[in-house]
């Protein structure tokens, strides 16, 4: 008998949700350009934007109190000088130094507080990649103005971001002379290691909790920076074969691609090149006898935001110090 | 007469206290006058934002923490009852190793923002928790009855089967751990009362049902043999039994998450305290399901505030002291 029940308490439970579920319209696919109505009537220009999650966008003037969940977009916010518009961020956003005094909204165990959020009155947030659409649509439930900036997947792409971002809190303009400035940075790494022909071998470190079988960044891929801006720099990445884009690596692989450069990206988590120097096994590695292990901001290589040329410079920096002389 | 009630009236004037807890105890501080004049109505004017936080997020999530728990502690009877073992929970079976596997194989694929999108995590997890059970129960019949060491053996083989799955889509997945390990210690970002009217008919119709077979699973305690010749249809009142109460815990995890250790807690608590008649143990294992995971839950939310841990976390990392501490006390009675 309960086998004949069990579809209809589905099927039941289908239609309920159907029907009590918060209710969102479905995007109607648009272009991604601004629309800006004619402004002989409006004296505040409204703004329509498509984001990441195909969702509309419409502002009805510049946001003055934005909150933003995660390290990047806080980074590309400060970076286009919306500074004064912005009144919270999420715990893991940390840079510049001016982005700790402002209220923090949780997040650091993947869960944010939204009576928090709420309590800031913001007139829009700006969630990223990182976080899961419910938190996006469960804001929208409350009132809230939600903007999803789709994770950046390359240097170009963290251009449109900041242009994004730009429009979105009304301060074009500002993202053109910061494109600019960053582009000719960009152009000047490049043309440096045009000059080189010698690539040296790397092994950038994400976690050595287990140093028999560390964590390093593997194939470029959407969310990973750090292979492709290795490579930009003038470098080989030798987890750039690994099937994952964030992969463990054995140390006996290690040992057989025997990198001329060590990476410390988890030197935050105090990892230092005298503790991979007594590491057991790994003194048999050419970066570890010769001393060529350096620690790293890993923030400037895994936030898609203006920091990711910093990385570049700096990644370059380690790899062809004589071209920066 | 009045000594059988006391219980109840104990138990429900906790429920009430740890709802006026949890809706009062929040990262954003609400003062009690404002608090107390949101809950009469008066001067909604002055407090509109606090009367916002109260409604749109405080109250659904503690009604949402309260389904829960209650889901969970009614479940972790029954699931003890059919089993007849102290450590039966009502995860036993592969109702949470299966929502895993569910919510996790959906977090891995990038769903459109509409509707159904949104929907893809609560309902694979629910999907997949039902599967699991099928397939337990499937594997652990012989012919016409249903032997519970064949149950739990069936159960804990799928249940790692499901679990070593999760594991290997977590570690492939490329993007962020974070709302996978969330999700799987019981935190869930869904504000607002739209999941509880979904929630609300199973538990209301998981849980009503449960409250039936309280004299039954009184006479499964004899023995199958026993049970049989006093005129009860063991695998059958077994068979039901199990299906409901997994039922009820698949939709509780759906929306809420992995919460461990209030199932299995929950109705040991009340067995020590009232002893072991069914009939009472039951319908007080749903309500102190609901208070205990309410505390906890308080608990989770400040501890760090205003970060907010997976309260899965809390019932475990609290839990079991407290757990602990009650076993010693009552540990020359030999309750079970």
């Amino acid at each position: 008998m309960f086998r004949k029940m069990i579809p209809t308490i589905l099927a039941i439970g289908l239609l309920l949700s159907a029907c009590n579920f918060t209710p969102l319209a479905a995007p109607e696919p648009t272009s991604t350009e601004p629309v800006l109505p004619a402004t002989e009537t409006a004296t505040i220009p409204t703004l329509t934007l498509t984001d990441g999650l195909d969702r509309i966008v419409t502002l009805s003037g510049p946001p003055q109190r934005i909150i933003s969940l995660t390290p990047a977009t806080t980074e590309i916010l400060f970076a286009i000088g919306a500074v004064d518009q912005i009144v919270g961020r999420d715990a893991f956003s940390d840079h510049p130094a001016e982005a700790l005094a402002l209220p923090d909204v949780g997040g650091s165990y993947g869960e944010y507080s939204q009576e928090a959020i709420v309590a800031l009155q913001p007139d829009l947030v700006i969630a990223g990649g990182i976080n899961p659409p419910e938190l996006v649509a469960s804001l929208e439930s409350l009132g809230l103005t939600v903007f999803f900036l789709a994770n950046p997947t390359s240097i170009d792409d963290m251009y449109t971001a900041l242009s994004t971002l730009a429009t979105l809190t009304y301060n074009e303009g500002n993202d053109i002379t910061l494109i600019e400035s960053l582009q000719a940075r960009v152009a000047a790494v490049d043309e440096k290691i045009a000059t080189i022909s010698d690539y040296p071998t790397v092994y950038y470190e994400l976690d050595a909790t287990d140093p028999t079988l560390p964590y390093t960044a593997g194939r470029a891929g959407p969310t990973n920076f750090v292979t492709p801006l290795i490579e930009r720099a003038g470098g080989v990445n030798i987890g750039s074969g690994l099937e994952s884009e964030w992969a463990s690596i054995s140390l006996e692989q290690l040992i057989v691609a025997d990198p001329y450069i060590i990476i410390l990206g988890d030197s935050i988590y105090g990892e230092t090149p005298e503790k991979v120097a007594a590491r057991t096994g790994w003194s048999v590695l050419s970066a570890v006898q010769s001393g060529r292990i350096y620690p790293f901001n890993d923030s400037l290589v895994t936030r898609p935001g203006p920091r990711l040329v910093d990385g570049l410079e700096a990644l370059a920096r380690l790899l062809h110090p004589e071209l920066f002389e | 007469m009045r000594r059988r009630f006391l219980p109840y009236i104990l138990i429900f004037i906790a429920l009430v206290l740890s709802v006026l807890l949890s809706v009062a105890i929040g990262s954003v501080f609400i003062p009690p006058g404002d608090l107390w004049r949101v809950i009469t109505g008066q001067s909604p004017r002055i407090i509109t934002q606090a009367a916002f936080i109260l409604t749109a997020i405080r109250l659904p999530h503690s009604v949402l923490t309260a389904l829960t728990g209650a889901a969970l502690g009614g479940s972790g009877a029954a699931y003890q009852a059919v089993f007849k073992n102290p450590l039966a929970d009502p995860y036993l079976i592969g109702v949470a190793s299966g929502a895993g596997l569910g919510a996790v194989a959906a977090m891995a694929i990038s769903w459109p923002y509409t509707f159904w999108g949104l929907a893809a995590v609560p309902l694979a997890a629910f999907l997949g928790a039902l599967l699991t059970v099928f397939t337990v129960y499937a594997l652990a019949r012989i012919g016409k009855t249903l032997p519970t060491t064949n149950l739990i053996l069936a159960g804990v083989a799928i249940s790692a089967f499901a679990t070593a799955l999760t594991s290997f889509l977590m570690l492939r997945s490329s993007g962020e751990l974070h709302r996978a390990i969330a999700w799987l210690l019981g935190g869930s970002s869904q504000a607002g009362w739209g999941p509880i009217m979904i929630l609300l008919p199973y538990l209301a119709l998981g849980l009503g049902a449960l409250l039936l077979f309280g004299h039954a699973l009184n006479l499964l305690q004899f023995g199958d043999e026993q049970a049989q010749q006093l005129g009860l249809n063991v695998t059958r009142t077994r068979t039901l039994v199990l299906l409901i109460a997994s039922l009820t815990t698949a939709a509780a995890v759906a929306f809420s998450g992995v919460i461990g250790f209030i199932g299995l807690i929950v109705p040991h608590i009340i067995r020590m305290w009232l002893g072991v008649d069914y009939r009472r143990l039951l319908p007080m294992s749903i309500l102190g399901g609901a208070v205990v995971l309410l505390i906890a839950d308080v608990l989770a939310r400040v501890v760090l505030a205003p970060q907010e841990l997976p309260v899965g976390i809390v019932t475990a990392l609290a839990g079991a002291p407290f757990f602990l501490w009650i076993l010693r006390k009552t540990k020359s009675q030999g309750y079970w």
